[in-house]
């Protein structure tokens, strides 16, 4: 079953879902180490549109919008921001946290289609002119100046207003900055009214190849369940789910989106401290805002994506209850799409059943304990259908 | 005014951390270290290291964040360093030769205290933390020397302060033995034993054309505003003794030839030398491996 539209061979439409895909990814590492929502996309723009007046290399700057859309990949699976074990220190946990640059890095290389100066963008993009910067403590002219536009792009961010970022940068010029740095971002403040521009991606920089997205969608789930500490999670669930749906009659449409839920959903729990299922019981009543919280977030990662966008509404009922009582909206019966009511019995017996050992053994067996919940919490006919799919399974 | 240059060495300790998983390194030596911040990275990834390098304040740096594994400086501490203690005599006038030329007076006595107390100070570790954070407040005040109305005035103890401060944060162990040593190339090679060596040999006749920043430092060590770095480099096996072309191929063979217990060796060059090295590594080893991920970024690994 395919998961996206055919592009009809079309390297332009290939390359726009491949961008649609990076930009979640993007959004999913803001998500990991707590950037708020739509960080890396305004970052990209920015930092490209600084390379304008601050890096000489015409060339290198599409790399730059890449880099800055992916600044915080790195953190999905650091140690910094992990979930489950033993917490770190702070000051251990701000060691880690300078690898995510380096990591970061390692995952870009690994991705062909990205510009060749990706790479290296994300790894120096928070060195600092004094050599007290992270990962490399590279100095000086030692530091590209498209690493340094991100790191301007990052500080204007994050100011309160224009104009407490102009301050900031003269105050870290010689310091963060190298001096004409610090000079070229002063002219295109005062040259663009410090306005940051609208996030476009250059995605013709793009060399997509058919199902890199895919292969990309399904790696960045790999990651965020192994950074959730529940790792191989979408897959069960999406095997399980698609089996389901199949029983119950989904048509092909709400299938191939069910699959991309799958994929999708995890990383709604990367806000929280910790995953759902080590939280709460997945059928107790008390965690229904949590996991509408999550689902929730795993919606609105997507809710602006031209290719994930249609998926929102499938991650976002998943916290619904078939008898009218769960949350966001309080559906019932046929107003939850079909997909979330499949997506939401799967991940309670996923839970049940790979979960913590107290879910798997103090209250009986998961299909047993999903059973007490049909038509409450959900649809009958879908537990059913899982009932012949877990058989299937076995 | 004094000129800084436009180009900086590159080492990335990220990438050259990959190189050595790649390989299976454990521990590596680094003979040419200059300012070990990039060996204080791969200690603190678990790689066991040894540096070593002609010039001391390299030398002791090291000795503050390769070395030492705990030792930190308080905050008392660092207030003893970065200002003038009362009851304590002085040699103000010790850089006076500098004043009006690269620095001013106020400076060049802050430069004569730091001095001072930095020598005063016990223990190796918070030497070498001292003397990382002190070199980055002159380096500030070189780069204001240059661009005057970019940066900003920060009062000299401050900006000491902050740089002192924030050299804190590396110090750390990785449950192995990690040395520097004050030497040339061979007596680094032959002093240690390790998975790996890693060359970034500096350019025929480099000494002339050294940083400021660099040969300045030493002299501030040494106490003496007229040291030449010449001096120390007059001796060493890449030094003036390899200042033709011959000579300075001669002397890398020669490294080349002496590094016959390290399993892995990788030399990181430009693409300008890259014709140059690589000859001579190959003659040195049957398997070279080249990873370019920059024409000014090239590394030759090469193994048995």
């Amino acid at each position: 079953m395919t998961l996206f539209q055919d592009t009809g061979g079309d390297p332009r439409a290939t390359a726009a879902r491949l961008a649609d895909v990076l930009a979640w990814y993007g959004a999913v590492g803001d998500a990991a180490c707590g950037n708020p929502s739509g960080f890396a996309l305004r970052k990209a723009a920015l930092g490209a549109a600084l390379a304008e007046t601050v890096s000489p290399d015409e060339k290198e700057r599409p790399a730059i919008a890449f880099a800055g859309l992916l600044h915080a990949i790195g953190a999905i699976g650091n140690a910094a921001f992990k979930k489950g074990g033993d917490r770190l220190s702070e000051r251990l946990a701000r060691i880690e946290a300078w690898d995510v640059p380096a990591q970061g890095a390692r995952i870009c290389a690994a991705m062909g289609a990205l510009p060749e100066a990706t790479p290296d963008i994300v790894r120096w993009q928070a060195e600092c002119w004094d050599g007290t910067g992270f990962p490399d403590q590279l100095r000086w002219h030692g530091i590209p100046r498209s690493a340094q536009c991100l790191l301007l792009a990052d500080v204007f961010l994050r100011a309160e207003d224009p104009d407490d970022a102009l301050a900031t940068v003269y105050l870290r010029s010689g310091r963060s900055f190298g001096p004409d740095t610090a000079r070229a971002f002063a002219s295109w403040f005062h040259l663009n009214g410090g306005n940051a521009p609208a996030p476009v991606l250059p995605i013709d920089a793009l060399a997509a190849a058919p199902g890199d997205d895919l292969a990309l969608l399904d790696a960045i789930a790999g990651r965020v369940d192994a950074h959730n500490g529940v790792p191989g999670r979408w897959q069960r669930v999406h095997a399980l789910a698609d089996a389901t749906a199949a029983i119950v009659g989904v048509d092909a449409a709400q299938r191939a989106a069910l699959g991309l839920a799958a994929r999708l959903y995890g990383a709604g729990e990367l806000y929280c401290t910790d995953v759902e299922d080590a939280q709460f019981d997945p059928l107790a009543r008390m965690g229904i805002d949590e996991r509408a919280k999550n689902a929730g977030a795993a919606a609105d990662l997507i809710a602006d994506n031209a290719t994930l966008g249609h998926v929102a509404e499938i991650l976002r009922a998943r916290a619904e209850w078939y008898d009218g009582t769960g949350k966001p909206a309080g559906m019932k019966h046929g107003e939850i799409p079909a997909g979330s009511r499949v997506l939401a019995a799967t991940i309670a017996f996923d839970t049940l059943h790979e979960g913590r050992s107290s879910l798997r053994s103090e209250r009986g067996a998961p299909m047993q304990r999903i059973d007490t919940a049909i038509g409450t919490q959900f649809d009958p006919l879908v537990v059913r259908a899982l009932l012949t799919a877990t058989k299937a399974h076995a | 005014m004094i000129e800084l240059p436009e180009r900086t060495r590159r080492v990335s300790p990220s990438r050259l951390l990959e190189l050595l998983q790649r390989y299976d390194c454990h521990s590596l030596v680094d003979p040419f270290m200059g300012l070990p911040t990039h060996l204080n990275y791969l200690k603190r990834h678990g790689i066991s290291v040894h540096g070593g390098d002609l010039l001391e304040w390299f030398v002791r740096v090291g000795e503050g964040i390769v070395v030492n594994d705990q030792t930190i400086l308080r905050d008392s501490e660092v207030a003893e360093i970065v200002e003038m203690l009362p009851g304590r005599i002085y040699s103000v006038d010790m850089f006076k030769a500098w004043e009006g030329v690269f620095f001013t007076e106020e400076q060049c006595v802050y430069l004569g205290v730091w001095h001072d107390n930095v020598r005063n100070l016990r223990s190796d570790g918070q030497t070498g933390l001292a003397i990382l954070g002190l070199w980055r407040a002159f380096c500030y005040w070189l780069q204001k020397t240059q661009n005057p109305d970019d940066m900003q005035d920060i009062q000299p103890s401050e900006l000491a302060w902050t740089y002192i401060r924030d050299t804190e944060c590396v110090v750390g162990t990785n449950l192995r033995r990690n040395t520097v040593r004050q030497g040339d190339v061979l007596a680094t090679l032959g002093a240690q034993r390790a998975d790996a060596l890693f060359l970034a040999p500096p350019a025929r006749n480099s000494f002339r054309s050294a940083d400021a920043r660099i040969w300045m430092w030493e002299a501030w060590w040494q106490g003496n505003p007229y040291f030449n770095i010449e001096h120390a480099y007059r001796d060493s096996l890449l030094g003036a003794r390899a200042s033709e072309i011959p000579a300075y191929s001669r002397a890398l063979s020669n490294i080349l030839a002496q590094a016959d217990d390290y399993r892995t060796i990788i030399v990181q060059t430009t693409q300008n030398r890259l014709g140059d090295f690589e000859p001579l590594v190959r003659n040195a080893r049957p398997h070279v491996e080249i990873v370019a991920p920059h024409p000014y970024e090239i590394y030759l690994i090469a193994t048995k």
